[in-house]
C-alpha cells in the first residue's frame, strides 16, 4: 500500500503546476515571477517551472547572499540561472543585516552561554541526532568551532535560543524584502519555494521564506522535489547538494537541524501520518517498531502544532451579525 | 517529598505554560506533548526551572520523554535525581 506512493507522474505534474503558476500570475495580473535563488534544490526546482510556464524573458532570479553564506550557494545558483537562461540579480544582503544588528544581536546571546565565543568562531544550531534510532526531545544544541578547529558543544537555554533563533530568521526576512522590491518594480509575483515536508511541520520563516504570493510545490514532499528536478534538468551539482537552511557560518543540513531523519523516511512517514495508514502497514514496508513510527508521529504533531500559525492567516474577529463593527 | 515535588512542578507547568487555564488543566499520566502543553522551548523552560529549583544537573541523554513527558514521570525522575 505505500510502496511506491510517492513516485511522481513527472509530466503531468509540470503540467499541473506550470498551468498553477500561469493562472496565478494572471489572476493577481502580475507581468512574471521572482525567484529566489539560494543554490538548493527547491529554488532551482522553481525557476525551471517558472521558466516552463512564463517563458524565461518573465522570470528573474534572485541571489542574496550574505557573509555566513557557503559560497557554493551563490555559484550554483548562478549555474543554474545561466543554464535556465534568465536576468538574475545578485545582492549582497550583510550590509543591511549588519545596520539591522543581526550579527551583533545573535552574537550578544551566544556570548552569554559561551563567553568565549568571538568573531573568529564559526557556529550552528543542531538537534539530537536520528529520531528513529533513538527518542529524544528537540532539545537544540549551540556546535561552536574557534580558528584552530577546536569544536564545543553548549545545550541552549531558551532565552538563548529564542535569540540565536530571532537574530538568524532576519537573514530570510531581509530577502523577502529585496524579492517584494524587485518584483513590485517590475509588476511580477514573488514564487515560493516550500515544499509539502517542510510546510507540514513549520520549516520556513513567517513572514521570510514563507512570504510570497504562490507556493506552486507545497503539495510535493521532498524526494518528489528530487524527482521532478531530475525532470527539469535541474544542474547535478545542486542535486547533489545537501540540504541546508545556509544561515550558520559552519555547514548544516535540514535534517541535522530540524528534521531529524533522512527524507526518504520522513516524506513515507508524513504521509502515512497524514493519510492515517495503519502501523501495521506502515511498520511492514518500513521496516520499522511500533515505537519508532510512533515517535516519528508525535514529533510531527509537536511540529506542526507549533507551527500552526506561520501557515495561517493572522486570527481575527468577524462583525456580529447586523453589526458593521 | 513527592507531593511537594508534585506540587511545585504542577504549579510551574500551570504558570508557565497555561496560565489561563481552569483548575486541573491535566491528568497525571497526560503526555505534554500530545496535549500540547509543552512545546520544545518549553521543555528548554521546564529543564532550566527543574536544574535551579531542585539544585540538580540534567544531562542531554536525560532528556527525553520518558523522563519529563507527564507529571507523574517528571516528578519520578526529579525524586531520582535528587535521591541520587
Amino acid at each position: 500500500m505505500l510502496e511506491n506512493v510517492l513516485t511522481l507522474d513527472c509530466k503531468e505534474q509540470v503540467e499541473r503546476i506550470c498551468s498553477f503558476i500561469c493562472r496565478q500570475t494572471q489572476a493577481l495580473k502580475r507581468e512574471g515571477a521572482v525567484v529566489g535563488l539560494s543554490g538548493g534544490i527547491d529554488s532551482a526546482l522553481i525557476a525551471a517551472l517558472c521558466v516552463e510556464a512564463l517563458g524565461k524573458s518573465r522570470v528573474l532570479g534572485l541571489i542574496l547572499p550574505e557573509k555566513e553564506s557557503s559560497p557554493e550557494s551563490s555559484k550554483f545558483a548562478e549555474k543554474h540561472a545561466l543554464k535556465l537562461g534568465i536576468s538574475t540579480k545578485i545582492v549582497e544582503i550583510t550590509s543591511p543585516l549588519e545596520a539591522f544588528g543581526t550579527y551583533e544581536k545573535r552574537d550578544e546571546v551566544i556570548k552569554q552561554i559561551f563567553p568565549e565565543y568571538n568573531k573568529d568562531y564559526k557556529i550552528k544550531i543542531v538537534l539530537p541526532p536520528d529520531l528513529l534510532a533513538q527518542d529524544a526531545f528537540n532539545l537544540f544544541k549551540l556546535i561552536t568551532e574557534d580558528s584552530e578547529g577546536n569544536i564545543n558543544s553548549v545545550r541552549l537555554n531558551k532565552v538563548a535560543l529564542n535569540g540565536i533563533v530571532a537574530a538568524t530568521n532576519t537573514k530570510q526576512r531581509m530577502r523577502m524584502l529585496h524579492l517584494y522590491f524587485y518584483a513590485e518594480k517590475k509588476n511580477y509575483l514573488v514564487c515560493g519555494t516550500t515544499n509539502k515536508s517542510e510546510n507540514m511541520q513549520g520549516f520556513f520563516v513567517k513572514y521570510g521564506d514563507g512570504g510570497v504570493d504562490i507556493e506552486p510545490i507545497a503539495h510535493l514532499f521532498k524526494t518528489q522535489v528530487y524527482q521532478l528536478a531530475e525532470h527539469m534538468g535541474v544542474i547535478r551539482e545542486i542535486i547533489a547538494r545537501k540540504p541546508s537552511p545556509d544561515t550558520y557560518s559552519l555547514p548544516v543540513n535540514d535534517e541535522e537541524f530540524f528534521f531529524r531523519m533522512p527524507f526518504d523516511k520522513l516524506d513515507l512517514l508524513l504521509y502515512a501520518w497524514e493519510n492515517k495508514i495503519s502501523l501495521a502497514d506502515i511498520c511492514s514496508v518500513m521496516e520499522l517498531t511500533e515505537e519508532q513510527v510512533k515517535r516519528a508521529f508525535r514529533d510531527f504533531t509537536a511540529k506542526s502544532h507549533a507551527s500552526r500559525h506561520a501557515r495561517n492567516m493572522p486570527p481575527a474577529l468577524k462583525a456580529e451579525d447586523g453589526k458593521n463593527r | 517529598m513527592p507531593e511537594d515535588t508534585k506540587k511545585t512542578l504542577k504549579d510551574f507547568i500551570i504558570d508557565s505554560f497555561l496560565p489561563f487555564a481552569e483548575e486541573n488543566p491535566f491528568e497525571d499520566e497526560d503526555s505534554f506533548m500530545e496535549k500540547g502543553i509543552i512545546n520544545s522551548t518549553g521543555v528548554l523552560e521546564l529543564l532550566q526551572f527543574i536544574e535551579e529549583t531542585f539544585e540538580i544537573t540534567v544531562e542531554d541523554e536525560e532528556v527525553i520523554p520518558d523522563n519529563l513527558d507527564s507529571l507523574n514521570k517528571l516528578v519520578s525522575f526529579v525524586e531520582r535525581k535528587i535521591n541520587a
